[in-house]
């Protein structure tokens, strides 16, 4: 807006905001990972530079006793990854779909989409609590307590939001191209692969780096469909270690805690402006 | 306009026929199943979806459909479903104790053993193969058998095994007591040899031939205790003799509009509900409306600043945290007594506010935190909607000298309003049904006092129904549970409602 009309004199006060929030923002994060550096095992007395840091922590936690925490975070890390892999083919191929082909009933359709999206998975967990148990009885791995049934939940409920995303990307990108491709001869499948998929990279990275934000940040239903100690997700696992011994292992907990929240931040950071521009593209109608 | 009667090129059609197939005979199998079991509701589901499934790929005609029907069949079943099934449960009485259909449970009920007065006992060692196990059975007159838990049972030549533990037997081999002894309660419930007589490991020593202790009759519709010949008629959800004695487990049954009626008429439920769900709006409104004017007042003031992209990167931080570790971090910041934030109020005020057991000040903080953790969210949006308002009439005020307050008030905060309306909407419904937030901070908690139910005061529907159906095991009343999230479905469906009517009005405009 009228960025020229502003004078430079008015700028201190504005960077000494900046500052305060940058203190807001950053704060929660510089005290977990101070404390989880901090050999001092308890709350009591500690400051943001610990004394004689040290990643003592960390040791005890990947050997802890009776908490696999490393198997948790590959559970966590496997399965969002599968969950978001299947999640982007199917989101993908639909978003194609919806925008490029014309059939009865599309509108309708969209709307089912739209309404589906809104009912909270909380919702219903009892009903999918009582699914996976009747399922789990003939088909475990699909079922109650396993991995397989846990991904089809997430995969389901991801479907909405994501599918609406990538048909509104679809429906911008030129069919100057396919339509060319398709007089040509192509089939569907050939302008797909060759032509359109390859422009949807954008799209791709942002629904892959969402999802992967909402499956490994998910501890509800994890919690309600997973009973094993060896087969829970971290961020369940996070829970359960921290309503069990929340005073007495603190530094073990804010180890946890740094590491359950290093593959998002590591997914995030080299994309972040994809993510950016995702989200801004939803508040930005042309 | 692109397609009209394309076909499927031949490869992929016989490619998809095979795949089709296999999976309508796996499907025919599990719905056999699901029948045997009682589960009308999820074998009719089953049907549908390989129904639709069957017809959309067995057709060469190319169609949208067979681009979106792995995703449709998928979501069907594992997302309407349950939601259609959770409106079904608010019509039952499942809870504890009336978890499994009526087949089921006389499944589980005929499963169950008993040991007669003159039962056979056996001293017994235990072998293995893989996760299968056996035992190695000694009588008190010294003769020896061989049981295994696939059903099999055979007599063997030997001669005081127990002196001498042989080898391997059939492919089993023996396990060490130090193996045994922790997995004894899981042996215990193995039935070992021929039904219907079978044996059962009873303690590290003994085992014993054990029968079944009910039978169901189909005519009568009722259980026979066979021990004693007591017969328990089914009758609502339960087998009961005649003395009023129920078998568990019980079995699910309809009970009509008895569990909304429980939720609607009763004073108890009643009461604490419409405080919850006063909280409830005040919590989604208050979290939308605060963390929306701090996004927009950041963006505001650092959009022009030299070194905004760094600014920027450092005030999205809490957004790509994870909501359970962001949480849990403040919760032991704000901890009174330890936390950091605690001990600093406490050194300032002299001692600090009670953010777990004070209802006022749990609100705040839970407010507090959400702004913290969505305030990135509205940043970003309304730095997108600041870029794409028109310059033309802030320029125009400034001419007729309009005060930079002015400006705002009325040139770009209607504008910036208008474009991130729908996205505020979404989040006023986001935050309607936020139970992570809640529910990781302090469980809903402080309690309300004098309720039955367990509810507190930060507690909101969502929060509420989860722990109604999920915080004790002893006590769980699914159907309750069921018919207040079906009720609560009205509410948040009401609430999309206007949210895409609104969406639809601005878009028209």
């Amino acid at each position: 807006m009228s960025r020229r009309r502003r004078s430079r004199r008015s700028w201190w006060w504005r960077y000494l905001l900046a500052a305060l929030m940058i203190g807001f923002a950053a704060l929660p994060v510089l005290w977990v990972v101070s404390a989880s550096l901090n050999p001092a095992k308890t709350l009591v007395g500690a400051t943001l530079i610990p004394k004689n840091p040290g990643f003592g922590n960390y040791d005890d936690l990947i050997n802890h006793p009776s908490f696999p925490f490393m198997t948790w975070m590959f559970n966590s890390v496997k399965i969002a990854v599968i969950a978001v892999s299947l999640t982007v083919a199917i989101t993908v191929l639909a978003g194609y779909a919806l925008s490029r082909f014309h059939f009865a009933g599309k509108k309708h359709f969209m709307t089912g989409i739209l309404i589906l999206n809104v009912f909270p998975a909380v919702l219903s967990i009892i009903a999918l609590f009582g699914l996976m148990q009747q399922i789990g009885d003939h088909i475990p791995w699909l079922g109650f307590n396993s991995h397989g049934g846990l991904i089809a939940v997430y995969v389901s409920f991801g479907m909405g939001i994501n599918v609406l995303m990538v048909k509104a990307y679809v429906d911008a990108l030129p069919r100057d191209l396919d339509e060319s491709g398709l007089v040509d001869g192509a089939t569907h499948g050939q302008v797909f692969r060759k032509i359109v998929f390859p422009m949807m990279r954008p799209i791709v990275v942002t629904v892959a780096v969402l999802q992967f934000f909402v499956v490994y940040g998910d501890f509800v239903i994890a919690r309600v469909l997973l009973k094993s100690t060896d087969k829970l997700t971290v961020m369940v696992g996070l829970l359960l270690f921290q309503t069990l011994r929340f005073e007495q292992d603190w530094g073990i907990i804010t180890a946890g805690a740094v590491i359950a929240a290093l593959p998002v931040l590591i997914l995030y950071i080299p994309v972040q402006n994809y993510v950016i521009s995702g989200l801004t593209a939803g508040s930005v109608k042309e | 306009m692109l397609t009209r009667h394309e076909q499927v090129p031949t490869g992929l059609y016989v490619r998809s026929v095979i795949v089709v197939s296999a999976f309508g005979v796996g499907a025919l199998w599990l719905m056999r199943r699901l029948l045997d079991d009682g589960l009308y509701l999820l074998s009719s589901a089953v049907a549908a979806v390989t129904i639709f499934l069957v017809l959309v790929y067995l057709r060469r005609r190319y169609s949208a459909m067979r681009w979106m029907a792995i995703g449709i069949g998928i979501t069907v079943l594992f997302a309407v479903y349950p939601i259609l099934y959770n409106l079904y449960i608010g019509f039952t009485n499942m809870g504890s104790g009336h978890l499994f259909t009526k087949e089921q449970a006389i499944e589980r009920l005929e499963d169950e053993q008993y040991l007669p007065q003159d039962a056979p006992t056996f001293r017994w060692l235990g072998y293995r193969k893989d996760d299968s196990f056996a035992l190695l059975l000694v009588s008190d007159d010294g003769a020896v058998q061989f049981a295994t838990d696939d059903g099999s049972i055979e007599t063997l030549e030997l001669t005081d095994p127990e002196a001498e533990q042989p080898g391997d037997i059939n492919g089993y081999r023996p396990m060490a007591t130090s193996e045994v002894a922790p997995m004894l309660d899981e042996l215990a419930d193995v039935a070992f040899g021929e039904p219907p007589t079978t044996i059962r490991v009873q303690s590290l020593r003994e085992a014993a031939a054990t029968v079944p202790r009910y039978r169901f009759d189909r005519d009568a519709d009722a259980m026979v205790d066979l021990t004693d010949g007591t017969i328990y008629q089914a009758v609502e959800g339960s087998f009961v003799d005649a003395d009023g004695n129920a078998l568990i487990p019980g079995f699910m049954t309809g009970v009509g509009v008895d569990n909304f009626k429980r939720f609607l008429t009763n004073q108890n439920l009643r009461g604490p509900l419409t405080r919850a769900l006063v909280w409830n709006f005040v919590f989604a409104f208050a979290s939308v409306a605060l963390a929306f004017s701090v996004g927009l007042t950041v963006a505001m003031l650092f959009e022009d600043l030299p070194g905004r992209r760094w600014i920027r990167a450092l005030l999205i931080v809490p957004y790509p945290i994870p909501v359970l570790v962001s949480v849990l971090i403040w919760r032991s910041m704000l901890n009174p007594d330890l936390g950091t934030i605690g001990q600093f109020l406490a050194r300032v005020f002299g001692s600090s506010p009670q953010f777990f057991l004070d209802p006022t000040w749990t609100r705040i903080a839970l407010i507090m935190v959400n702004i913290w953790l969505s305030y990135p969210y509205f940043y970003v949006i309304s730095s997108g909607a600041m870029r794409s308002i028109s310059t033309d009439m802030l320029d125009a005020a400034e001419v007729d000298g309009a005060s930079p307050w002015q400006e705002f008030r009325f040139i770009s905060l209607p504008q910036i309003l208008m474009i991130t309306m729908p996205l505020l909407i979404a989040s006023f419904s986001f935050n309607f049904n936020n139970f992570n937030l809640i529910f990781i901070f302090n469980n809903g908690n402080p309690p309300m006092a004098g309720t039955v139910i367990p509810i507190g005061h930060t507690d909101i529907l969502i929060s509420f129904i989860y722990k109604l159906a999920f915080v004790s095991s002893s006590t769980s009343d699914y159907g309750l549970g069921a018919a207040i999230s079906v009720l609560l479905f009205v509410v948040v469906g009401s609430v999309t409602y206007f949210q895409i009517r609104a969406t639809k009005a601005l878009e028209a405009r």
